[in-house]
């Protein structure tokens, strides 16, 4: 049903005034600039033709919610709300993007209008992706995108200042990657010269070990490595019998040529260092070296030597698991790398260090690992979430404060200076407690009478507070007023905060260019003012008027600091009327 | 829950049923009123300290005035409960409204404690007599250990390492409902005395104090005397020792059966004897309440019917064999594996599967606790397939008649059997004329087929 | 709506911290003398020890100079029979304590250093019940008693300050900080206010953990209020409806003057309040900011900067 194209979506809907009402069955088409919506009934009245540059905001239910996947598009004229529900989820999600996507169009044919006319602000170069981003965070938000047409497009504030505040938003996946550390390139050294950076060396303890009992002792260095590339090319024959044969004759060569004895006995170390939960038994019958494709000798081949040749044999899984360990385990040597002796010499220190601190570590590695995880108890307390509850629940205690008005100039009453000295006071608290210990608790326990009223009190303050609220206790005066008074006030509401926002950061004034940003904040806000002054004049004016009097309250503090400034400035300026300029 | 079914009523509710003048008079006993005050639910403890002061009747709408509407029912528990125990008197005045007043007697004994603290039923042992006292520790010991053996020797006489002194006309008092016993046959566990091994310590004490009580008139005692003396008993402390002397003849005597079942520890001074009370005794009157019969559970089940259980109990270990196939005991784990043939025995014995499934759930261990579900899906839904594989042979018992003289009498007991809905099976076809009746219309066939041949 | 509520309670066992006010200079001038109020509190201490042999109870005496913890029930020794005393024995044990606190308190006394309003150390007192909380966490470890360890499984421990002197300003942040915290591990903080007028303190204590701000209107019915309204278990309350206050004051105080404030500028970065606009923060020294001004309320200033 809907058209491959994205220039325009056509879609089976219901057109509603409210959620609730059962709605009309239609067609939605969505092209460019505008919707449209045809009735499957003719004869209703119910079509729709509206341009988006008429819509300011979109909300949509969830998926997974349990309410049908409803659309609601908010018209800028006052209260009219557009609402469709689709037939499914995927049908809600293409319009949806589409809207937006047609929103921001018509946001910024706006803005590049407003731009071209205006002053130029100072503005940073975007790249696209940055304009991309902000652009998702104003489809996704609908609350923002309001504030963003109201301000940015009216030419309060420009794009760079509204999105100052909202640093955070902008850089949400950007995050420090950690250090790398210098190690071996991830490379098999089978057929390599004797590289000077110890990797051989690191590779095969045995060659290393050799190497400092021969050299220079025994043989020179060029014999040393003659003798080990000879080892290394009769392993590349896979002749095991020539190997064996080799070996007998020449002890040195022998060396190279058997089951690297280190290596051998470190795994056979780290064997017995496994967690000791871990059963190494169960393993056992996971012998997979006699199937086929398992063992597979380093260069691929695969033919079986005689038993008693196995010391000479090595499998490419012994020597990638070798080259992986030396990679991870990273260079450890410091100094001179040019000179293979001083490699070797720095090599043996560096093995030998890691002693004390490793066998510690190891050891509560285990413990840790042997308390079981699973069976212990949560590490961390249970905490709650710190977060303040419904914010509008201020509103409801601003009421009550306002009717009770009278209680707090008691306070002045309260705070009379008592009369007593240190001594004296102290002294009569004394006092009272040796009192009760020569009496006893006897006059604790309350008469009849008193007890009776303080219940009957009790009760009586329950049962008001419940008629006065409700049934559901968590009713406030905000959410007795009609929707559309209630989403005005919000909305004035979170104008307000961003303006307030940013007309004090930018004080103190110290450019003309803030100057003027000030000037304009300040229209914008006393335009709100008045905005809320008639919606006090309405019919809820006693509710209206306890909600509007902090945010009224707000705004003529920075309206007092606004023009105490000026004047100040003002008066500055004719001290020195030569100022620099 | 089957853990209630077994308790039937709890132990308050036997308060409850007391006559009200011998309730009256227990609760002129101040440690009384403090226990049945401490086993009342939460609700309704508030309640009973809401109306400590006031000595006029308070209507049933200003209570109700407090409630939140999740928590009617509870309210309505919790007012029940006092009105059962006779602790509230509701009496509905002319204009049909009910007011509740506290019982005076229990106000008063309240009110003394609060103002003038506890006083104890006797006074410890003097510390200038030396008789060396067993530490807590070992009194503890002391008490699990005896009553573990109780339990042994409860469930199979053979098994326990030393028989203790509890004559077997007790334990066959005890016995009775845990145990059926079968012509020539040991002894085997009921599923309610399955469910009574599931309980926790303090549960399981309370069944058989229960009994003990229930069955006191027998032995010439006033049920009212000994639940007294029991919950007074709760109140001494723990480790002190007490002299015996300041009990009077009847009390000894419980005295003794009590020692065997590890709530006392019976000393002989140089002079006097004394009783210490061990943990067990002061539990009683903290157990009381439900909510104490939760207990920290033991068990993980695994996907492939392992199951290993964190306790050092071997009253756990039996209780695990009964179903399971212990498979090594460790000094604080037994490591066992549910079986096809062990559930077998299990259900054999009389266990349901069901029984087992919240066995395992209830212990569960406290991690795994948290999982839903606690025990893996499949192991339950295979026992429960077992079990029902048991049950594909229906077992009814029927009388087999043959030898018809003739086909119309055959259709004609046929039919009739019919009639009563008891005709399991009729051999028609063959010249054999066979029939097959529930046992149960035995004596209508009879007289029918009587009446036949005349 | 309370967040202690969502914690679920398997049974009535309680932890309870009282925190005792002993500041001399309000109870010399109050309506109840200290004398009849103190028996209250102790019958109602005994009444919540009576409910459930596990529950316990913590006194901290809040004094004008310092705090102590004066009294745990579950360090009474053996609780032997009170026959022949005019009280039990754990009340002459904490009357004992609590005379050696008030001594003390004395001697820290300077002379001089009281002026304006005396308030009580609140801020201390209620720093230590929450500490207590987590040396509980700690310790139930090292007890291998059977009973205390039932009470481990779900301990729910609750907060009520029997208050009486007026808000200290200069406490704010203190207090403030230690109800944030005591919200976040989900104790509730019960307050049953003596005083004359409402103490804004403990009203936003109450209204922001989940817990019962009362002022009694009948003062020599105290036992009433504790044992109607604070001796309900957190288990209880999913199930009862308490008193509940209308019109929590939720003004702050300054951190220049310490006055109590409607209105006032938030410093954006530590979000110190003052009363008057200043060029440079005092708390944390930013230059420049001390920007956005709001109508002060704990719960808006929260909201702007998350």
């Amino acid at each position: 049903m809907s058209s491959s194209s994205s220039r325009r979506v056509v879609k089976r809907v219901k057109y509603k005034d409210a959620v609730k009402n059962p709605g009309t069955p239609g067609v939605l088409t969505m092209v460019e600039n505008r919707f449209v919506f045809k009735p499957n009934d003719p004869t209703s009245a119910r079509m729709l033709d509206v341009e988006f540059r008429h819509i300011k905001g979109h909300k949509n239910t969830k998926e997974g919610s349990k309410q049908p996947p409803l659309l609601n598009l908010s018209s800028s004229r006052e209260g009219i709300s557009y609402i469709f529900e689709f037939q499914s989820y995927p049908d809600l999600h293409e319009c949806r993007d589409f809207v937006g996507n047609a929103l921001s169009k018509a946001t910024e044919t706006a803005k590049t209008a407003s731009e071209r006319d205006g002053v130029t602000f100072p503005d940073e170069q975007l790249s696209a992706a940055e304009m991309e981003l902000r652009m998702k965070l104003l489809q996704e938000d609908s609350e923002l995108q309001k504030l963003h047409m109201q301000f940015v497009i009216s030419g309060v504030l420009t794009e760079s200042e509204f999105w100052a505040t909202r640093k955070k938003l902008l850089d949400g996946d950007s995050r420090t990657k950690p250090k790398q550390r210098v190690g071996f390139k991830n490379s098999m050294i089978l057929d390599t010269k004797p590289t000077s950076d110890g990797r051989i060396f690191a590779l095969k303890p045995a060659v290393h070990q050799a190497f400092l009992k021969l050299v220079p002792i025994k043989m020179t260095e060029k014999d040393f490595w003659t003798k080990y590339f000879r080892a290394e090319f009769l392993h590349s024959t896979k002749n095991a019998a020539t190997i064996a044969a080799e070996a007998a004759e020449d002890e040195e060569l022998a060396i190279f040529l058997k089951e690297d004895e280190i290596v051998a006995r470190e795994a056979r170390w780290k064997i017995r260092r496994v967690d000791p939960t871990l059963d190494m038994e169960a393993d056992q019958g996971d012998d997979y070296t006699h199937l086929p494709d398992h063992g597979i000798f380093r260069d691929g081949s695969k033919d079986i030597t005689e038993l008693q040749n196995e010391q000479y044999r090595r499998t490419l899984s012994q020597d990638l698991n070798r080259q992986g360990a030396v990679v991870l385990q990273g260079r450890t040597v410091d100094g001179d790398l040019e000179d293979p002796e001083n490699v070797a010499e720095a090599l043996m220190r560096s093995r030998q260090e890691p002693d004390e601190g490793a066998v510690q570590e190891r050891l509560d590695r285990i413990t840790r690992m042997n308390e079981m995880d699973d069976l212990r108890e949560p590490r961390d307390h249970p905490v709650a979430q710190l977060c303040i509850k419904d914010p509008r629940d201020y509103f409801d205690t601003q009421q009550a404060n306002a009717l009770k008005t009278l209680d707090d100039s008691r306070i002045g009453i309260e705070q009379k200076k008592c009369s007593m000295t240190t001594e004296e006071a102290y002294g009569s608290l004394r006092e009272s407690i040796s009192k009760i210990k020569s009496i006893g608790l006897k006059n604790s326990t309350v008469e009849s009478e008193i007890a009776l009223t303080v219940l009957n009190g009790l009760t009586q303050n329950i049962s008001s507070t419940k008629y006065q609220l409700g049934k559901n206790p968590r009713e406030s005066i905000l959410d007795s007023l009609p929707n559309r008074t209630k989403e005005e006030l919000l909305h004035h509401w979170m104008s307000i905060q961003e303006l307030l926002r940013h007309f004090w950061s930018s004080y103190p004034i110290t450019t003309a260019y803030l100057s003027t940003k000030v000037g304009k904040l300040k229209d914008a806000m006393s335009q709100i003012y008045r905005q809320l002054e008639e919606i006090k004049e309405s019919d809820f004016r006693h509710q209206v008027s306890l909600l509007v009097r902090p945010m009224h309250q707000a705004l003529d503090a920075a309206f007092q600091h606004y023009e105490s400034d000026l004047q100040k400035r003002a008066a500055r300026s004719a001290e020195m009327p030569n100022g620099n300029a | 829950m089957p853990q209630v079914r077994i308790i039937a009523k709890n132990f308050m509710d036997m308060v409850a049923a007391l006559p009200a003048m011998k309730l009256d008079k227990l609760y002129e006993n101040a440690f009384i009123c403090e226990a049945i005050l401490r086993s009342l639910p939460p609700l309704a403890k508030k309640y009973v300290l809401q109306l400590l002061c006031i000595e006029v009747p308070v209507t049933a709408k200003s209570m109700e005035e407090w409630v939140l509407p999740d928590g009617v029912s509870k309210h309505r528990v919790a007012i029940d409960r006092l009105i059962q125990l006779r602790i509230f008197t509701e009496t509905v005045d002319r204009k049909r409204e009910t007011t509740y007043t506290l019982n005076p007697i229990f106000q008063t004994n309240l009110k003394k404690l609060l103002v003038h603290g506890v006083v104890l039923p006797r006074e410890p042992m003097p510390s200038n007599i030396t008789v060396r006292l067993p530490s807590l520790e070992d009194l503890q010991a002391f008490a699990l250990e005896q009553w573990e053996c109780f339990l042994l020797q409860l469930i199979n006489s053979s098994q326990s390492e030393r028989p203790s002194n509890i004559s077997s006309s007790m334990m066959k008092t005890f016995q009775r409902g845990l145990l059926s016993q079968r012509d020539r046959e040991a002894p085997r566990l009921t599923d309610s005395g399955f469910q009574f091994l599931l309980m926790d310590t303090n549960a399981q004490l309370w069944y058989i104090i229960r009994e003990y009580i229930s069955n006191s008139e027998e032995r010439g005692l006033d049920s009212a005397d000994l639940i007294s003396f029991l919950l007074e008993l709760s109140f001494h402390v723990t480790g002190e020792a007490y002299n015996i002397n300041t009990l009077n003849e009847r009390q000894k005597n419980i005295i003794k059966d009590l020692a065997d079942l590890g709530l006392i520890k019976l000393q002989q001074g140089r002079k006097d004897s004394w009783f210490i009370p061990t943990e067990l005794a002061t539990n009683l009157s903290v157990s009381l309440t439900d909510s104490s019969s939760r207990k920290q559970g033991f068990v993980v089940v695994e996907t492939n019917f392992r199951l290993y259980a964190y306790s050092t109990s071997k009253l756990h270990c039996e209780i695990l064999r009964l179903f399971s196939r212990v498979e090594y005991q460790l000094p604080n784990l037994i490591v066992g594996a549910i079986t096809k043939e062990s559930l077998y025995s299990a259900f054999e014995n009389g266990i349901t599967g069901e029984q087992i499934i919240s066995f395992l759930q209830q212990n569960a261990h406290p991690r795994v606790a948290e999982r839903v579900p606690s025990v893996p899906e499949n192991v339950t839904d295979q026992i429960r397939l077992w079990e029902t594989d048991l049950n594909r042979v229906e077992m009814t018992p029927a009388y087999y008649y043959d030898e018809f003289p003739t086909r119309e009498l055959l259709e004609g007991a046929s039919d009739f059997a019919r009639g009563y809905n008891a005709l399991l099976w009729e051999d028609v076809n063959s010249k054999k004329t066979r029939l097959v009746v529930k046992a149960e219309n035995h004596v209508h066939m009879r007289e029918y087929l009587g009446r036949q041949r005349q | 709506m309370a967040s202690a509520a969502s914690k679920l309670y398997a049974d009535d066992v309680s932890l309870l911290m009282v925190l005792l006010d002993t500041n001399p200079f309000f109870w010399s001038s109050s309506n109840l003398p200290f004398s009849k109020f103190l028996p209250h509190v102790l019958a109602f201490l005994n009444s919540i020890l009576l409910l459930n042999q596990l529950n316990q109870v913590v006194v901290i005496a809040t004094g004008y100079n310092s705090c102590s913890y004066i009294y745990d029930s579950s360090s009474d020794s053996n609780q032997g029979s009170d026959h022949g005393r005019i009280m039990p024995a754990r009340c002459s044990n904490l009357l004992q304590k609590l005379e050696e606190f008030v001594i003390k308190d004395e001697q820290l006394f300077k002379e001089g250093s009281r002026e304006g309003i005396s308030s009580s150390l609140l801020s201390g007192s209620l720093s230590m019940a929450l500490c207590f909380d987590e040396q509980i966490y700690r310790g139930f470890f090292d007890q291998g008693h059977f009973i205390l360890n039932l009470a481990v499984t779900m301990h729910a421990m609750q907060i009520l300050c029997l208050q009486g002197s007026s808000d200290g300003p200069e406490q704010y942040v203190a207090i403030m900080n230690s109800i944030f915290s005591a919200q976040r591990s989900m104790v509730p903080i019960d307050s049953c206010y003596m005083g004359s007028s409402n103490s804004a303190f403990l009203q936003q204590a109450s209204y922001i953990t989940g817990g019962v701000y009362l002022k009694p209107q009948q003062p020599n019915g105290l036992f009433q209020y504790l044992s109607t309204v604070f001796a309900t278990d957190l288990h209880s309350r999913a199930f009862l409806q308490l008193p509940k206050s209308l019109g929590v004051d939720f003004r702050a105080s300054c951190f220049c003057h310490k006055k109590t404030i409607d209105m006032g500028y938030i410093c954006s970065v530590c979000l110190s309040i003052f009363c008057k606009h200043h060029k440079k923060c005092s708390t944390c020294g930013v230059l420049k900011l001390l920007s956005v001004l709001y109508a002060l309320c704990f719960g808006w200033v929260r909201r702007i900067t998350t």
